[in-house]
């Protein structure tokens, strides 16, 4: 910006001229000075109100704040006095047709004329007065009478000076009057003066006598704080802005009369042709020019930015008309420069009101097309796109861009982010766009909103002003370029160019320059980027510029760091084609500080890149060999080039035969090396290749031999580096290291370990020997150019060359494993299991390897899902329900084997069992380092056996119940509270009958079946079957076969557990063997069948029926029925029938209808009948009927009392209950209750 | 009205931000370089776009500066090979549509290249990392591809800009 007038450039605001606050310029007055503080602090409040600026978008109404003399005089409007005749035809000492302006006769706008109304003439001029105060009487008492004589005084003497003082303001008035300018004035007065009741009078006094505004225009200030002076000024300034504004508009008003004027005025003398060097007037475009821009500067000083913007835009357009004529402005002239400035100026300031108001596009656009248009005048000019001072101007306007941007940013410019706008809504739009092509008018508002969405015009998306100081650097190189240009035409062509620009051209250090704009972009790229290390690219690409420019201007050692720098970001993204030319200027630059091995390991890293077309290829390695031969190293050292961060010279790989190899046999593998096609290296001196691999120490060293033919070297070589044993000491063979276009050289060889180790080859060095010079290229084994990952190819034919593909993730590598041992390991058993059986497994391990192995077994025995399974396994000493763990079964030697028998045993139900067996052998002598289990030399060998288990024996119970017949206890029977009273005849007796069958697949040999009783409080077994014939039980059973046992309960009763089930009084222990399918018995092995839980059915009243089964005919017989009481609290009110029916075979003799005594709980009544058979045959009994008139106590019906519940008779002979698993069983009433009942046998 | 777009040059890098193919369009052969210069610093902006976009970021990047003669544009496959499109500046709107149009194009033709199987020949079978046929495809050694982006930029200079027509 500094090479334009700042005058044409700085943002506008009102003017305010400041009298009166003269202070002596030493320091601050004291304190007791209550006036010169005021003063001070006055300045300074006023000073900091606004600092002129570029950037100032705010619109705070604040003026631009001069101080002046209380005697200043403005410059005068015109040359001649007011007074003179000649006055209204004189014009302004600034104007061009004034003789002896600086503008006379043709000039448009000089900075001066800004100067003057920034600096010289104010919109207000403020003055700051002292207001005369009467020095107080000392001894003035309340009491005193009014001193008369010295009020008096006091009246004339204030009367007198403010008098004075409206004299020195009226003359001030004077001169601001002549210019419209309004003038305030400022009364500095004393806090006590503000009570003072005569002050306003005094105030109006004064205003009257010098003739000051009635607003605004008088203020009074007292000595205040600082935070109240602020206040104070604020308040000053929004009340002056308005005349301020006011001011200005006159000033517009003015000068569009005279634009007015002068569009009207036609004619205009042209100048006589051919005299082009005399002065000739301003032309009507320029008046145009000149009253535009003064209408847009008043407006911008009003603050009106978009009225300026709309001035300044004529102005520049009108400029722009009078550039396209070289009629009006000729060419490199004065004027024509004059006007240039102030084009650009205007642009600037056309721009600058653009991003006031964030209208980036527009903004852009104009000061695009300003450039655009200017380059095309340019042309014209003779200083086109050839000239270094086309590039001159178009860089100075790419900077100054930057430099409003720049401030811009700092205080209220935010640049936009070009994101597109959502997919759908563009679309929308341009669908929309194109259905309506050319729409109505009234779209047209629309049609720029949806051109917005559509996209934007690069040209005119505003970007940070990194950016336009890169291309300010770059037009600046241009320029350079086109002066270098220039320059070596003047030398050669003796042409002596007299042009003043190209005498000034020379003066100017393009370089430094440059550097300053890439600097600068440099700052602001890193500023607007993100603070990750990863994403410099952008700021990278710039210290690329900087460094060249560095190069170029000589600075080597400067470019050298920044190369550097940059050469690390470059390799690690392994983009190469912008690494070899920053690669080829760095050497330049080694080169040039006579940096031998800098060059030398550039010159290496070089080789590495493909050149460009234009290059010479050979080029690298002729140098290299130059330095290598006319050089010496710079110390004795060997020269490490390390290249494996780089791009590798050779396409190198390694590949592996096999994925793995036994310990101890080779692993054949073979090393590629092959040249690039298209970088000659087939003269570099190589004298060795060393290989190191991973599992020695020592490397395998390739020493270079010249070929013995004198062919060059062919282009497929195979070298065979035989067997590498890891031996102590380095091996060395001979082979021909050079490599002609596209050569390539195959290693191959075997190598082997005597370990369990990863093998591969972990570094390759490369060493250049010539003269003194000793270089070391250590490079990765496998590594393409281009950062193409190696493709893995097995040279097969050398002749002709035929590759088989390695198709394996890790080819570069072998896998040294152990070999496996061989073992036969068989298990033997006869499936299926039987529940719990002892179940014999056979482990049968024999060493079919031929080395000694320790075997040592491990057996898991998983938790299975079936319910209370409990399994064991054992196995030698051990026993575990899960696992056992190292059981030795010894060292084999080969062919040796060994037996074990591994015992599982299964409880619960059936089901199929799980037994892991993992067999670990172990080498003798391996277990020698048990630090390291990797070297182990062990082999698992897994095995996986389902057992699946049945039950030997199928079991089925069953129960029935049946009343005890015996007489109750009496209800006061003392016996019956005897602690071990046991009495069945009130609870019953269960009868429960076990059958057994065998169903396994194999036979059983049972030994013994045994019913263990167990102590019961309320169930007690009676007699068994199994108990009398333990001995001679037939003892083979097979399949099918069954037995059957039956087992007779007394149950007691018992008071309060009524519905629980008795649990199972005992259990039957069945010891038995299986015969196996040879006739061999197993193991003994016991079953437990536990007798099943008893639950006798509950009964209230019941009335048992007990009759003989057969009589003789007229033989008579009793029946007598027993009725019970079973319920343990109610008693019961029974009635009895018997009905004699005409068809019964029986003569009965007894009660025929009668009500027993009432039945107590817990206690019975026998009634006995004699019965006389009169039929032969079956005979049924008589019917009985027994009821209960005692309602339940649940159930009030009204008929229940009448009726009663019929009792349930049940016949002792056919009492069989099932165990109560229904409503049936319970009451039994549905059934004819004669059904139930049994009948008698009469026989003759 | 609006003249024609026309590309100067494309680049394709592939997620590891390794060229694949740069094609420059410009007739000078100097100014090559300078387009790996620009694709490889538009990875900046994109990676700073596609990190602010988090999982929402669209394929298409929009313009993501302008530097000296060129507009560059960017564009992110899902597969986060990025296409970076030079296109030679002018004083006009260029419409998203159309750029995205482009890039379309391209993406479609770098998707059919790469699904060529003899590409994968020489690549170790069933690796983890398998990045090689992206960068293969550009090599010289196939040239289907670099064909197809020749082509689309030859119809994209060619063709009058549809909207303009109207």
């Amino acid at each position: 910006m500094n090479s334009y007038p700042p005058e044409l450039l700085a943002q506008l605001a009102p003017v305010m001229f400041v009298a009166g606050l003269d202070v002596p310029p030493s320091p601050p007055p004291a304190k007791g000075n209550d006036f010169g503080l005021l003063t001070h602090r006055l300045r300074e409040a006023l000073q900091a109100q606004r600092k002129v600026a570029i950037w100032q978008p705010e619109k705070a109404k604040t003026f631009q704040i001069i101080i002046v003399d209380k005697e200043v005089r403005f410059p005068p409007r015109k040359l001649v006095a007011p007074d003179d005749p000649q006055y209204s035809a004189a014009h302004s000492p600034l104007s061009p047709l004034t003789p002896t302006s600086p503008l006379y006769p043709d000039g448009l706008i000089a900075p001066i004329w800004i100067r003057k109304h920034t600096t010289l003439v104010p919109s207000v001029f403020v003055l700051f007065l002292r207001i005369f105060e009467f020095p107080p009487h000392n001894a003035h008492s309340p009491l005193d009478p009014p001193d008369t004589h010295r009020e008096r005084e006091k009246e004339q003497e204030e009367r007198r000076r403010d008098t004075e003082l409206a004299a020195e303001v009226a003359l001030r008035k004077k001169s601001t009057n002549e210019r419209g300018i309004k003038l305030t004035v400022v009364l500095m007065a004393s806090r006590k003066m503000l009570d003072d009741p005569t002050l306003d009078a005094r105030l109006t006094y004064i205003r009257r006598q010098s003739g000051l505004d009635s607003r605004a225009a008088l203020f009074v200030l007292s000595p205040v704080s600082p935070g109240e002076l602020g206040e104070f000024v604020k308040s000053l300034q929004q009340a002056l802005y308005e005349p301020a504004l006011e001011y200005y508009t006159a000033h517009s008003k003015r000068v569009r009369r005279k634009r007015n004027r002068h569009s009207q005025a036609v004619s205009y003398p042209n100048p006589p042709p051919g005299m082009p060097n005399i002065a000739r007037p301003l032309r009507p475009e320029g008046w145009t020019v000149r009253y535009e821009y003064k209408m847009a500067c008043f407006a911008e000083f009003r603050g009106e930015d978009e009225v300026a913007l709309k001035h300044y835009q004529d102005a520049h357009s009108m400029l722009v008309v009078m550039f396209g004529s070289t009629a009006i402005l000729p060419p490199r002239t004065k004027r024509w420069a004059e006007a240039k400035v102030l084009a650009d100026c205007i642009n600037v300031k056309i721009a600058k009101l653009y991003l006031y108001n964030n209208e980036h596009a527009l903004a852009l656009s104009h000061h695009n097309t300003h450039v655009r248009i200017f380059s095309d005048f340019s042309r014209g000019w003779g200083i086109g796109e050839e000239t270094f001072e086309y590039w001159s101007w178009i860089a100075r306007q790419n900077r100054i861009f930057a430099e409003l941007l720049d401030q811009g940013t700092r205080s209220t410019l935010k640049i936009p982010i070009h994101k597109p706008a959502p997919a759908t809504t563009s679309n929308a739009a341009y669908v929309q766009n194109l259905n309506n092509p050319r729409g109505s008018g009234a779209a047209g508002a629309t049609e720029v909103d949806s051109l917005r969405l559509l996209g934007i015009n690069p040209s005119h998306a505003l970007q940070h002003p990194g950016f336009y100081y890169y291309m300010a650097a770059k037009c600046t190189e241009m320029r350079r370029e086109r002066f270098l240009a220039a320059l070596e035409m003047e030398q050669s062509q003796k042409l002596v160019v007299s042009s003043p620009g190209f005498a000034n051209e020379k003066k100017v250090d393009h370089l430094t320059i440059i550097l300053e704009l890439y600097t600068k972009a440099y700052e602001l790229f890193k500023k607007y980027t993100p603070q990750s290390p990863s994403q410099s690219r952008l700021t990278l690409w710039i210290a690329y510029r900087i460094a060249q420019t560095y190069y170029d201007s000589g600075k080597f050692d400067m470019a050298i760091r920044f190369f550097e720098r940059i050469a690390k970001t470059y390799r690690r993204e392994k983009w190469g084609s912008m690494l070899r030319p920053l690669l080829a200027t760095w050497y330049a630059c080694a080169r040039e500080l006579g940096d031998v091995d800098l060059s030398v390991k550039l010159l290496i890293e070089m080789l590495g890149h493909d050149v460009g077309e234009t290059e010479d290829p050979t080029s690298v390695e002729e140098d290299l060999l130059a330095i290598l031969k006319s050089t010496v190293p710079s110390s004795d050292d060997v020269l490490v080039v390390d290249l494996t961060e780089s791009q590798p010279i050779f396409d190198s790989n390694v590949v592996f035969w096999a994925s793995e190899v036994k310990v101890g046999e080779p692993a054949a593998f073979q090393f590629s090396v092959a040249a690039p096609a298209n970088i000659p290296m087939s003269s570099l001196p190589f004298s060795s290749l060393t290989l190191y691999f991973s599992h020695s120490d020592y490397p395998l060293v390739v020493r270079h031999q010249d070929a013995e033919e004198a062919y060059p070297s062919p282009l497929l070589q195979r070298v065979d580096l035989g067997h590498i044993t890891s031996s102590e000491f380095s091996q060395e063979i001979t082979a021909d290291l050079r490599w002609p276009l596209g050569g390539c050289i195959v290693f191959s060889g075997t190598m082997a370990s005597d370990v369990p180790i990863t093998l591969k080859v972990s570094k390759v060095l490369l060493t250049i020997t010539e003269g003194t010079w000793k270089v070391d290229v250590p490079f990765n084994p496998c590594g393409f150019r281009r950062g193409l990952p190696p493709t893995s190819r097995w040279l097969s034919s050398l002749d002709p060359p035929r590759y088989i593909p390695v198709k394996r993730e890790e080819s570069s590598s072998v896998n040294v494993i152990h070999r496996p041992h061989s073992l036969a390991v068989s298990l033997s058993h006869c499936s299926p299991a039987y529940l719990n059986e002892d179940y014999p497994i056979t482990i049968d391990i024999t060493n079919m390897d031929d080395r000694d192995l320790d075997v040592v077994v491990d057996v898991l025995l998983p938790p299975t899902e079936i319910d209370d399974a409990v399994n064991t396994i054992v196995l030698g000493d051990e026993t575990s329900s899960n696992f056992i763990k190292g059981v030795f079964f010894g060292s084999l030697a080969p062919g040796v084997s060994v037996v074990k028998t591994l015992h599982l045993t299964n409880t619960g139900a059936a089901g199929d069992r799980v037994v892991d067996i993992s067999i670990q052998s172990r080498t003798l002598g391996s277990a020698a380092d048990p630090e390291n289990f990797e070297l182990h030399d062990t082999t698992e060998t897994l095995r996986t056996v389902v057992v699946s288990t049945v039950e030997p024996l199928k079991v089925t119970q069953t129960i029935v119940y049946r009343q005890g017949l015996g007489e109750w206890p009496g209800l006061a029977d003392l016996r019956t509270f005897d602690g071990d009273f046991w009495d069945h005849n009130q609870a019953g007796e269960a009868v429960v009958n076990t059958r057994i069958e065998c169903v396994g697949p194999f036979a059983l040999e049972v030994e013994s079946i045994r019913l263990e009783r167990q102590e019961h409080e309320r169930a007690k077994i009676l007699e068994c079957s199994a108990d009398d014939i333990t001995d001679d039980l037939p003892s083979e059973y097979h399949a099918g076969d069954e037995l059957a046992h039956v087992c007779l309960v007394a149950l007691g009763s018992s008071e309060d557990s009524d519905e629980e089930a008795i649990a199972s009084p005992g259990e039957y222990l069945i010891s038995w063997r299986r015969i196996g399918s040879n006739g061999e018995l197993g193991p003994l092995s016991t079953s437990v069948i536990s007798l099943p839980p008893l639950k006798p059915p509950v009964e209230g009243l019941l009335a048992l029926l007990s009759v003989p089964p057969a009589a003789v005919l007229h033989v008579p017989i009793s029946l007598t029925l027993t009725i019970r009481n079973y319920h343990p609290s109610r008693s019961a009110n029974i009635t009895v029938q018997l009905e004699l029916d005409a068809s019964d075979g029986f003569v009965v003799a007894g009660l025929r209808s009668g009500r027993i005594p009432i039945l107590l709980p817990g206690t019975e009544e026998k009634l006995t009948w004699r019965l006389i058979p009169i039929e032969c045959g079956q005979v049924r009994l008589p019917r009985i009927k027994v009821t209960d008139r005692r309602p339940d106590g649940a159930e009030q019906r009204p008929d229940a009392e009448a009726k009663g519940n019929s009792v349930k008779i049940v016949d002792v002979r056919l009492d069989q209950a099932q165990p109560p698993d229904g409503v049936d069983a319970l009451q039994g009433a549905p059934h004819s209750e004669q059904e139930m009942l049994g009948t008698v046998l009469v026989l003759p | 009205m609006a003249p024609n777009l026309r590309i100067n040059a494309v680049a394709f890098i592939s997620p590891q931000n390794h060229p694949i193919l740069i094609r420059t369009f410009a007739k000078q052969d100097e100014h090559s370089i300078k387009y790996h210069y620009i694709a490889h610093t538009s990875l900046d902006v994109i990676e700073e776009r596609v990190s602010a976009g988090g999982k929402a970021t669209e394929c298409y990047l929009g313009l993501l500066y302008a530097m000296e003669d060129v507009a560059v544009y960017g564009y992110i496959t899902p597969l986060k090979v990025k296409i970076v499109l030079a296109l030679a500046l002018s004083d006009s709107v260029v419409k998203d549509v159309e750029v995205t149009m482009i890039f379309k194009a391209l993406h479609m033709a770098y998707y059919s290249a790469i699904s060529n199987p003899f590409l994968k020949l020489d690549a170790p079978t069933e690796s983890a990392h398998d990045y090689s046929p992206y960068l293969l495809v550009g090599s010289p050694k196939w040239k289907n591809f670099r064909q197809r982006v020749d082509e689309i930029g030859r119809v994209v200079g060619n063709t009058p800009n549809p909207a303009s027509t109207t």
